[in-house]
């Protein structure tokens, strides 16, 4: 009954939406009515409520759909939606501003004398500023307006101008700054967690073990990744596009003419071109570049932009008056001595300690009221002026509205699908599927395609996204990141709003243009683009890293990056470690004898031990390395004889795993037939699936569990031998790293002299409570010194002996002359050590940090962070681990 | 618009009375239902139930009086036509929304001065001891400081004629850009300022819902819808209203409110707050906000019902959207 009540949703669904309900209500209403059917006719039929759900009751769905409602803005976690509105807002200013017009008709004058460049022109505007507004037909109708009219009076011909414009309108959705892929990072955060427990209990299922290795893991995403990852193929599209119609111009100069501008190249030009390219451009490069670098949230991001548009209209409204530019100037003015304070005071206006300090804070409010100033300036303009800001506002509601009314749909509508199974029904007939990942993923994107002609980007985002992702994410065949298959759907969204005759961008375009121009030639100028979209599919397909490198270069270079440590990043450290040494193994070897050469007697005899200990631990890391890449080698051939019966084995399993769950429904279904009823008809077909079953077992092959065993061992033997490694390295390192920094503390060591020394005194001649304090200070500072810790500890013994109810001076005393023994002591060696090792050590500790001691540094160097970044973009199959 | 009924059509909307007293009904016992679920989890009434006593009884039979009521106001009116119900629901779920909006707007502004005094450390100073203790607790700031600024909204709704709801999409700006002057600058930034962000966005998507519906700005799949007739296009609307956004509605209020645990309920009464501790104490509110939007998508709802009937029925007067809201 489960099966025929999903059906029914569907049926009541495609019933609303193909009748033109909106989409937000149908999606919800659909499945509200279908849950209570299912409750109540379950209560009438069989007197239980939630006979027809695969679990819970119509109630407790409804309730959870309701809560995913209430999910979408109750916790932080979701916040990156936030810059929905700003971004909306930022794009609608621009182009009620008319300065969206301008940069096109700029673009064009500039472009037009070249073959083609007026479509170049139109590519460009688009890919720049559709970004922002996240519906497919508000941007191919507002690009429509604009530049149809302006190509087809310049004798371009009909398919290449309709063609550029629809293709044009999509391209903003998959370029950043788009909503669309803030909603699909969204999305695809939560369904990477899905993905990530799939895969746990998927591991648990065929190894046994409790918990998974991290390095196994499913890769999440967020709003800031989506935009890095969809840069370069939005880019590359670009680049596809304009070097389609320059091609096409160049062999048929009559369908894309030069358009010859016949004012004058002069001055007045020049500035014109200056003030409508170069501020667009600067805003959006403002924007995605404040998000590249790591320094602002895509939330703050938004803000800015938001702030720059209405600047920027502040002067294009009162265009031609005298004062027009006064309010941008300010602003300028503003950031420019903003940024120069920022370069040259510390403006933490809650750690004012110097006069400097106060002075900076000054300063950086008196700017930061210019810029206030000049953004009221703007936006009381934006107010008066043709009532601009009311309408910006207004329509920035109704978007972020209707955006979000439709997410709020479709939250009730997952709760609906998986009430009554619908999400394990789409798992086991993808997972049923022969040909592991990609025949998976080649008919999700199938499905999408078609889709794509029917919804929406945002309403295919929020509807089949949770459903499909966390299947794809969780399969361990190829491993994809989610930031991939973020762009992927979005590339395979955009391609299908292209293709005929369904596709949206046709629909709006055709809705806007004269009707001289034929439908049929709208469909011939697509059909290239078509084609340009499936090649980067293709690309995009192949080499994985367009997506992910970006977003892996900038988490690996930004404050917060993941320490070498970090066991996700293991595999490409230990590549990095080993092409190290392979190119300058040499140099390290001959850098361990020169240091064996130190004199480490002045040392106390523990270290100089364990750092004379180390110098072997070098070479034996290097060799175990060398011996780990044989088994990994090995274990790599092994891998290609087991892959083909692994596959089929744990296809076979999964087979085996579908019948014992159909079993056990039929067991179910037997216990829940009214009295009277015959059960043979069930009790028929489980007989006939324990057939099946026992028949799939015998087909599993004899050799199996042995060779299963073999590999697994092999697997183990690898890992335990990066472990040694890992293990020799450290030492080999560790102890270096540990007197380097004791003797490079040599210095603050010797500034705490005076105050130790006369610290006795000090306490024979005050109250023992006085001395508490100081005492407690003086040993915070030695805690501050690498390798005085015993110092300390015995001014702490002091300190509490003053500090204890009966305060005894004479013991404190005593400790105190224990510390300063043990200083005298460390002086000693100490001053010595520095002149006579330290030179030499340093330089050996700075060779060995870059490989042998990869791990223990902080973090990764630019030149360590970029060798990983780039080995972590491709696809690894992990799937032999499971 | 006089009523032109057309006598020759059958079925449900052949007859506009009906149409009218379905929806006043609809709202009717919405209020009714609202009345209900205050009174019995503020005001401590036992719940409607013909188990607990004379006054569950009262509460139950509240419902019937609703119903009652509606129809009976709707045939002493027998004139006036749907569009002119129509109209008259929206304008009110304007005055709704307008006093959300102005709520909303007090409501952040005062709670995140107290919020920064209070993380500052100068509440005490100002207002004293005591004082500054109470407004620590989301019990006292409730009642005290809250429930005046609401009425306060109302009063502002009754004087202003603004849509109002629009302007959030301005002050989520200013918050978040404050927000970026503050840490950039001066390295200064605190849980409130973005509490007050989301608390502004959560109002701006869920109560600018309604005027979207009114001014046709949800999207539509519309291969079909935009080659059918109006007729038909007001069957589409009018089936749809009925069967898919007003059971929207009604879930939303009947799961959120039915017991003190539910999720509209739950949150208010016990005035939920963040776990920061020095954020807004407004969380709470945003529960209320799925409330909101349920109730003023009711009002909408009923008010495009009756238009698309009118629509179906052919009568002139069809409110044609300003805005460049259809996409």
């Amino acid at each position: 009954m489960e099966l025929f009540f999903l059906f029914l949703l569907i049926v009541l669904m495609a019933t609303a939406l193909g009748f033109g309900y909106p989409v937000a209500f149908a999606l919800p209403g659909a499945s509200i009515i279908t849950l209570v059917l299912a409750g109540v006719s379950g209560y009438l039929l069989t007197g239980d409520q939630g006979a027809f759900f695969s679990q819970g009751t119509a109630w407790t769905w409804l309730s959870s759909g309701n809560a995913n409602l209430r999910g979408t803005y109750w916790e932080p976690e979701r916040d990156t939606l936030i810059a929905i509105p700003l971004f909306i807002f930022m794009g609608i200013m621009l182009q009620r501003s008319k300065i969206a017009e301008d940069l096109l008709l700029t673009m064009a004058n500039l472009f037009g004398p070249v073959r083609g460049g007026l479509g170049i022109s139109v590519v460009f505007v688009g890919a720049l500023l559709a970004a922002t507004t996240g519906i497919v037909g508000a941007t191919v109708v507002a690009m429509g307006l604009i530049s149809l009219p302006a190509m087809l009076r310049n004798n371009y011909s009909q398919s290449l101008a309709t063609g550029t414009i629809a293709a044009s309108g999509t391209l903003g959705q998959i370029i950043p700054p788009s909503i669309v892929l803030i909603i699909l990072a969204d999305q695809l955060a939560s369904a990477a967690d899905q993905g990530s427990s799939i895969r746990k209990a998927l591991h648990k299922q065929t190894t046994g073990e409790i918990s998974m290795p991290s390095a196994f893991d499913v890769t999440s995403t967020s709003a800031g990744e989506m935009f890095l990852g969809a840069f370069i193929p939005g880019i590359v599209l670009v680049g596809l596009y304009m070097l389609y119609i320059l091609v096409f111009a160049f062999l048929k100069p009559s369908a894309a003419p030069a358009v010859p501008y016949t004012g004058k190249y002069n001055r007045a030009f020049a500035r014109k071109v200056f003030l409508s390219l170069v501020p667009p451009l600067l805003l959006i490069f403002l924007v995605l570049g404040s998000i590249m670098s790591g320094i602002a949230t895509v939330n703050q991001a938004g803000a800015i932009g938001a702030a720059g548009a209405l600047v920027m209209s502040g002067y294009r409204l009162t265009e031609g008056q005298k004062n027009s530019y006064y309010p941008a100037i300010l602003a300028l003015v503003s950031l420019f001595s903003i940024g120069f304070i920022l370069a040259n005071f510390d403006t933490n206006i809650k750690g004012m300690d110097t006069n400097r300090d106060q002075l900076g804070v000054a300063l950086a409010v008196i700017s930061t009221i210019g810029l206030v100033i000049s953004l009221i300036w703007s936006g009381y303009r934006a107010f008066k002026i043709e009532n601009t800001l009311n309408g910006v506002m207004m329509e920035t509601a109704k978007t972020t509205s209707l955006v979000f009314i439709i997410l709020l749909g479709a939250a009730i509508l997952t709760a609906a699908f998986r009430a009554f199974g619908g999400e394990h029904l789409v798992k086991e007939f993808l997972d049923g599927l022969a040909g592991g990942f990609w025949s998976k993923f080649i008919i999700v994107m199938a499905v999408i395609f078609v889709l794509g002609f029917f919804l929406d980007f945002i309403e295919i985002a929020v509807v089949v996204v949770p459903i499909v992702a966390p299947i794809l994410l969780a399969d361990p065949g190829a491993n994809v990141t989610a930031v991939w298959l973020g762009v992927m759907i979005g590339l395979n969204i955009q391609t299908s709003f292209l293709t005929p005759p369904f596709g949206f961008a046709l629909f709006y375009l055709r809705g806007i243009a004269p009707a001289a121009v034929k439908t049929i030639n709208m469909y011939k100028g697509v059909i290239p683009f078509i084609g340009l979209q499936i090649f980067a599919m293709v690309i995009v397909a192949t080499s994985p890293s367009l997506v992910n490198y970006l977003p892996n270069r900038v988490a690996l270079l930004s404050e917060n990056s993941p320490p070498p440590r970090n066991p996700q990043l293991a595999y490409c450290v230990d590549q990095y470690v080993s092409n190290e040494i392979k190119a300058n193994g040499d140099i390290i070897i001959s850098g361990v004898e020169a240091a064996r050469s130190i004199d480490l007697s002045i040392l106390p005899n523990k270290i100089a031990k364990n750092t004379a200990k180390s110098f072997d631990n070098v070479s034996m890391a290097i060799e175990q390395l060398r011996s780990a890449e044989m088994i990994s080698v090995k274990l790599k051939e092994a891998s290609e004889l087991f892959r083909p019966i692994h596959k089929s084995v744990r296809s076979t399993e999964r087979n085996i795993r579908r019948h014992d769950a159909e079993i056990k429904n039929l067991n179910a279904d037997i216990e829940d037939l009214e009295e009277g009823m015959s059960p043979s008809y069930y009790k028929e077909k489980i007989t006939e699936l324990e057939k099946e079953k026992k028949l799939l077992i015998k087909s599993i092959p004899v050799e199996w569990s042995d060779k299963l065993a073999d590999f697994r061992a092999l697997q183990a033997k690898e890992k335990s031998a990066y472990q040694q490694y890992t293990k020799y390295a450290q030492s080999a390192y560790q102890p270096i790293a540990e007197i380097n920094l004791i003797l490079e503390a040599t210095t603050d060591f010797n500034m705490l002299r005076d105050d130790l020394m006369s610290s006795k005194a000090q306490v024979t001649n005050n109250e023992p409570a006085d001395m508490v304090d100081p005492l407690n200070e003086l040993g915070k500072r030695f805690s501050k010194v690498a390798g005085a810790n015993n110092i300390k500890s015995a001014i702490s013994k002091a300190r509490r002996a003053l500090k204890s109810r009966t305060p005894n001076k004479e013991k404190a005393q005593k400790e105190l002359d224990k510390a300063i023994s043990a200083y005298q002591k460390q002086e000693e060696w100490r001053t010595r050590g520095e002149t006579y090792i330290l030179p030499n050590l340093s330089k050996y500790e700075s060779t060995m940090r870059k490989t042998i001691g990869i791990r223990d540094q902080a973090k990764l160097t630019k030149k360590q962070a970029l060798f990983v970044a780039k080995c972590q973009s491709g696809y690894r199959d992990v799937s032999l681990n499971f | 618009m006089a009523s032109t009924t057309v006598q020759s059509e059958n079925g449900l909307f052949s007859n506009p009375l009906f149409i009218r007293s379905l929806g006043w009904s609809n709202l009717w016992v919405m209020f009714a239902y609202l009345f209900n679920n205050f009174a019995t989890f503020w005001g401590g009434l036992p719940g409607a139930s013909f188990q607990s006593g004379t006054i569950g009884v009262l509460q139950m039979m509240l419902y019937p009086a609703a119903v009652f009521l509606a129809v009976t106001l709707t045939f002493n009116s027998p004139k006036t036509t749907l569009r002119q119900d129509s109209k008259r629901i929206s304008n009110m779920n304007a005055f709704v929304i307008r006093a959300a909006f102005w709520m909303v707007v007090l409501l952040g502004c005062v709670d995140s001065i107290i919020a920064f005094l209070r993380v500052e450390d100068m509440l005490n100073n100002i207002i004293g001891e005591t004082m500054g203790k109470n407004l620590g607790r989301s019990q006292f700031r409730g009642p005290y400081v809250h429930f005046p600024l609401m009425i306060i909204g109302v009063l502002l709704a009754t004087r202003t004629k603004t849509l109002g709801f629009h302007w959030l999409a301005l002050l989520i700006l200013i918050g978040e850009l404050l927000i970026v002057i503050f840490r950039f600058i001066f390295s200064y930034e605190q849980a409130f300022m973005s509490d007050l962000v989301r608390f502004w966005y959560g109002a701006l998507f869920l109560f600018a819902s309604a005027h979207t519906l009114l001014e046709e700005g949800h999207v539509r799949v519309d291969i079909v819808y935009a080659g059918l007739k109006e007729k038909s296009k007001g069957r589409v609307n009018a089936i749809g209203t009925i069967s898919l956004g007003i059971t929207l509605c009604w879930m939303i209020i009947l799961t959120g409110m039915a017991q003190k645990t539910s999720i509209i309920n739950s949150p208010i009464l016990n005035f939920e707050t963040t776990q920061s501790g020095f954020g807004l104490y407004l969380k709470y509110m945003m529960a209320g906000f799925l409330g909101i939007f349920a109730v003023s998508m009711m009002i909408q709802f009923v008010s495009y019902l009756m238009a698309a009937v009118a629509d179906y029925r052919g009568e002139g007067g069809k409110y044609i959207p300003t805005g460049s809201g259809a996409h």
